[in-house]
């Protein structure tokens, strides 16, 4: 056990460093002046030189990658160029309203997931597990930012119950006015998600309803309720626990479209005015936090799968 | 007898059919057995006789695509069809056949074998588990305390079924179910368990019904056999003469397929035919098309008629079975080869794992250590051993499919290179033992057979149709079959197809690897018989590997016994399967020694004898010191073990307590 965890982290930290190389990578190998690339083709000489000196890009490339790593290690984040704020307050200010959004996001997705496909796996062919696999299909196909729209259009401007956009602060003291804002884009990212994971959970669950060791539990006479609880669940379990990982992920890193669409002032719509004002050092940053979030809900995975299964927390020889 | 009057369990005109897409499929059709209390009924039948599903059905558990229909169905005077619920697990136990699908992966075994007790019993958790442990130590597990909080994958196979019959034995069960409870069990670990079972059985005072496809163990438990064939009983007796006479041409026939070391001169009779469509199923005998006795009074339904004391058959004519031949002429003894060696083994080594980065302790196993074999041409030589003994890898090992560690390895006299070209591969093929996954079955048999004909540049267009027909006469299958696919085939005839690839290029030497394990008896003999027929015609020489003496008695010219990786005895199949014997190879033909082999789940450390740990005839420390020498028992007959030859010729079975015999702990 202690060795597996031992490997998992070091893969995790192997892995965090490669992306560091990347994201570095990337953005300088880029062809093309990378100074211009963020000034544009109109800038002054005289600007160009500035910004030249100010991000250190006279340095050979190895000596750049090194001041950058070694500030990130220090937990020095860089600073934003456009806003000309340190980037790390700035990234953790929306990393908190993105991680309401995607906490929320993935409970929902974790308890709706898995309690669903256990119900439509055991009462397979029924007319409910039909209904719900054409749902979880259509939720799968349609894309989220036609639900966006969608429910903007029904909930926001034709019903007037829920705002349409906008994130309304929790230390006003207005739980309500927080709460409202937060109903649409929880709903729209996670239903996609829980579609995937309860299709998912079904069939893992149908796979372990047919074991030979559930057919010797009932055997033994037990009541369906331990049956499925003790000898199925943890079993059937096992392939979910990967996915919700990926979907951890996907929720930091992938809410751009949502944060978008909703107006909503998190680390996706950050990256995405990152972007759209050649803010490379918040770019840098910002890409660096979501890919350690991405790794750690990896290695977090890890460790269930290690408590699910004892063929990994334990070793081969009692 | 009073008690034989009031059946534990009774089973009258049961009848199980599933609603398929298609059609209706009859999977049992009248089927009635009844279980004397205390008494061992054997349940006999190959697959697709539906032995499964009376297993199921009389646990109620056979799910609700299936429609139950029986005259009566009785446990203890309880209605099973109604009751089964309340009854498993708590007065009926069961031991399912493969035990480590059958324990749950994620549960320890502890509990797996106190939950009964939990559930049912209610007892406190403390006092269930101490039941438990008492439970696995009666079941002859060592060192219980640790496999309590063991997982089910740090167990053996023999291990895990103890764990499974503890589990079935929890609930304190009048009645045990046992459906395969040896199949996946190597054979020396099936006689322990038997010994065990036979054990429980008068300690507790158990009745069991013991649902098998072979007709050497149910022999060795059962008070009664019922012989099941697609899903109709055909003949129920007492065991002894059930299987000294049997009265009905299919429990003939199984017995005339059976390979017996004993009978090894002789040609086996396999049934022809295949089981018939069960969702037709034929009103008259169904059983009639395979049948050498079939007139055309057996297209009328048949009743299981009586056929001498406390015995029944359904087949009218039954008076005329004790006729038919049990077995063929005795096949003409091989050649002895004075040839050159074809394939020239010497050394040959392979290990897997070892000391990686993080882990530099971990060392290497040895797979094959060592091991030396000559082949002549047109010679069989039997490669016998249990799961995990190397005897695969040394298959890939001699086809070069893997890179050895060390060692020579010649062909036709020449040395094979790593990498062996084109010609080695030609002439040296590989028949596998599961035609289901070394099929494509998304090709058809032509498609099949028309690949190593291409891949080796053999023949093209026309001359490659003419190969393929000559390839389906070799294996006896019909012509019409290369349009077919896989799926169309049945297992015999898929392995058929399997040989028939190999054979395709003409090669003078074929690695048959578990090529007949996979198959019920009554094709087993069928695919042996032809194997045979091959080397007779073609001369190929084969390295025919399997964990079934009877099988590799009844083929091999020369027999090799292989344990962990190493040859144990060596020599002519007739000296080999006389003694003296190997004591490693005594457990493998004889029930009686097997049972006194140990329980051992760590591997040898020393230098000495690999089978020092097992052995029932250990001398001493100086088997676990020092490398046991070859002794040479007769011409070419050669033992490796310390005990010296005219003491292994006296059988080394000490008189074992009569009941359950716990073997000793290492």
């Amino acid at each position: 056990m202690g060795l597996y965890l031992a490997r998992r982290l070091l893969a995790m930290l192997g892995v965090v460093w490669a992306m560091s190389v990347l994201i570095f990578g990337i953005i300088h190998i880029l062809p093309g002046n990378v100074a211009y690339a963020i000034l544009g083709e109109y800038a002054t000489p005289q600007a160009v030189a500035i910004l030249e000196d100010r991000l250190g890009l006279h340095d050979p490339l190895p000596l750049q990658y090194w001041h950058w790593f070694s500030a990130l290690l220090h937990g020095d984040l860089g600073r934003s160029l456009v806003m000309d704020r340190p980037a790390g307050p700035l990234i953790f200010e929306a990393l908190g309203h993105s991680a309401i959004l995607a906490g929320s996001s993935f409970l929902l997705v974790a308890v709706f997931g898995i309690l669903l496909g256990v119900h439509a796996a055991t009462h397979r062919g029924t007319a409910v597990d039909r209904a719900l696999t054409l749902m979880q299909l259509g939720f799968i196909a349609i894309p989220d930012f036609f639900w966006a729209i969608l429910l903007i259009l029904i909930f926001a401007a034709w019903l007037h119950w829920l705002p349409a956009t906008g994130y309304a602060p929790l230390d006003g003291g207005d739980l309500l006015a927080w709460l409202s804002h937060l109903v649409l884009p929880v709903f729209v990212l996670s239903i996609g998600l829980i579609a995937h994971v309860s299709r998912l959970t079904r069939s893992s669950m149908l796979e372990a309803l047919e074991s030979r060791y559930v057919l010797a539990a009932r055997a033994k006479g037990l009541p369906a309720r331990l049956v499925l609880g003790r000898h199925a669940l943890p079993n059937a379990l096992l392939p979910t626990i990967t996915i919700l990982a990926i979907d951890a992920g996907l929720l930091i890193g992938g809410v751009v479209v949502v944060e978008t669409v909703f107006a909503y002032p998190g680390l996706g719509r950050l990256l995405i005015f990152a972007i759209d004002h050649h803010d490379l050092p918040l770019l840098q940053a910002g890409m660096m936090v979501v890919t350690t979030i991405y790794a750690l809900a990896n290695l977090i995975a890890d460790l269930g799968y290690a408590l699910l299964d004892p063929r990994i927390r334990v070793g081969a020889h009692a | 007898m009073a008690e034989a009057a009031a059946p534990i369990l009774a089973v009258e005109g049961l009848s199980v059919s599933y609603a398929t897409p298609y059609a209706r499929l009859f999977a049992l059709d009248d089927v009635s057995l009844a279980i004397p209390r205390g008494e061992v009924l054997g349940l006999v039948g190959e697959s697709g006789s539906g032995k499964s599903t009376v297993v199921l059905a009389a646990l109620g558990l056979l799910g609700e695509a299936a429609s139950v229909s029986a005259r009566r169905a009785e446990f203890d005077g309880r209605d099973l069809l109604a009751d089964a619920a309340a009854l498993r697990g708590r007065r009926i136990g069961v031991v399912f056949q493969d035990p480590a699908a059958a324990l749950n992966p994620a549960l320890s075994i502890g509990l797996q074998v106190a939950e009964p007790m939990l559930t049912h019993q209610r007892l406190p958790r403390t006092e269930a588990y101490a039941r438990a442990a008492a439970l696995l130590g009666e079941l002859g597990i060592p060192r219980v305390a640790e496999i309590m909080q063991a997982y089910p994958h740090q167990l053996s196979g023999g291990m895990k079924q103890r764990a499974m019959i503890a589990a079935a034995l929890a609930g304190e069960p009048e009645l045990l179910l046992l459906d395969e409870p040896t199949t996946a069990l190597d054979v020396t670990i099936e006689a322990q368990i038997l010994d065990l079972l036979e054990g429980l059985r008068a300690s507790r005072g158990l009745s069991m019904l013991l649902v098998s496809h072979n007709l050497g163990i149910v022999g060795r438990l059962c008070d009664r056999l019922t012989i099941l064939y697609a899903g109709r009983t055909v003949e129920t007796g007492p065991t002894a003469a059930v299987l000294a006479a049997p009265r009905h041409p299919y429990t003939r026939g199984l017995l005339g397929a059976l390979p017996r070391p004993e009978a090894r001169a002789r040609r086996l009779l396999p049934i022809p035919g295949a089981l018939p469509d069960l969702r037709s199923p034929d009103p008259g005998c169904n059983f009639r098309p395979r049948c050498p006795l079939a007139v055309a009074a057996c297209a009328e339904p048949q009743a299981m008629l009586p056929a001498g004391p406390a015995r029944r058959v359904r087949c009218h004519r039954h008076a005329l079975v004790a006729d038919l031949p049990l077995l063929l002429d005795p096949v003409a003894p091989s050649r002895p080869s004075a040839a050159a060696p074809l394939v020239d083994v010497e050394g040959l080594t392979r290990g897997f794992g070892g000391p990686t980065l993080l882990r530099r302790r971990r060392t290497r196993v040895h797979a094959v250590d060592g091991m030396s074999l000559t082949i002549h041409p047109g010679e069989i030589v039997g490669l016998v051993g249990e799961s995990g003994c190397g005897k695969s890898t040394l298959a890939r090992l001699i086809l070069r499919l893997l890179p050895a560690d060390g060692g020579r390895l010649a062909f036709d006299g020449r040395p094979v290179p790593e990498r062996p070209d084109l010609a080695f591969r030609r002439r040296a093929q590989i028949v596998l033992q599961n035609p289901d996954g070394s099929l494509n079955p998304r090709r058809t048999v032509e498609a099949i057979l028309r690949r190593p004909l291409a891949h080796f540049g053999l023949a093209q267009g026309a001359a490659a149709g003419r190969e393929v027909a000559r390839l389906l006469e070799l294996v006896r299958l019909p012509e019409a079959y290369r349009s077919r696919y896989p799926h169309q085939l049945s297992g015999g005839e898929k392995q058929r197809v399997g040989i028939a690839r190999a054979l395709a290029t003409r090669p003078d030497f074929l690695v048959c690897d578990e090529a007949v394990s996979a198959l019920d008896v009554s094709v087993q003999a069928a695919v042996l018989n032809l194997l045979q027929d091959l080397r007779d015609t073609l001369g190929v020489a084969y390295l025919f590997i399997s964990h079934d003496i009877g099988v590799i008695a009844h083929i091999a010219d020369t027999i090799v016994v292989m344990y962990r990786g190493h040859a144990m005895e060596r020599g002519p199949a007739d000296a080999v399967l006389h003694a003296p014997h190997h004591p490693y190879t005594e457990a493998l033909l004889s029930a009686g020694a097997a049972r006194q082999m140990r329980l051992v789940d760590t591997a040898p450390s020393g230098a000495g004898c690999r089978f020092a740990g097992a052995c029932p005839r250990k001398l001493g420390a100086i088997c676990d010191i020092e490398p046991p020498p070859w002794r040479e028992a007769s011409a070419g007959h050669r033992i490796l073990c310390h005990i010296p030859v005219e003491q292994l010729a006296r059988p080394g079975l000490r008189p074992g307590p009569a009941g359950a015999r716990r073997p000793q702990t290492p």
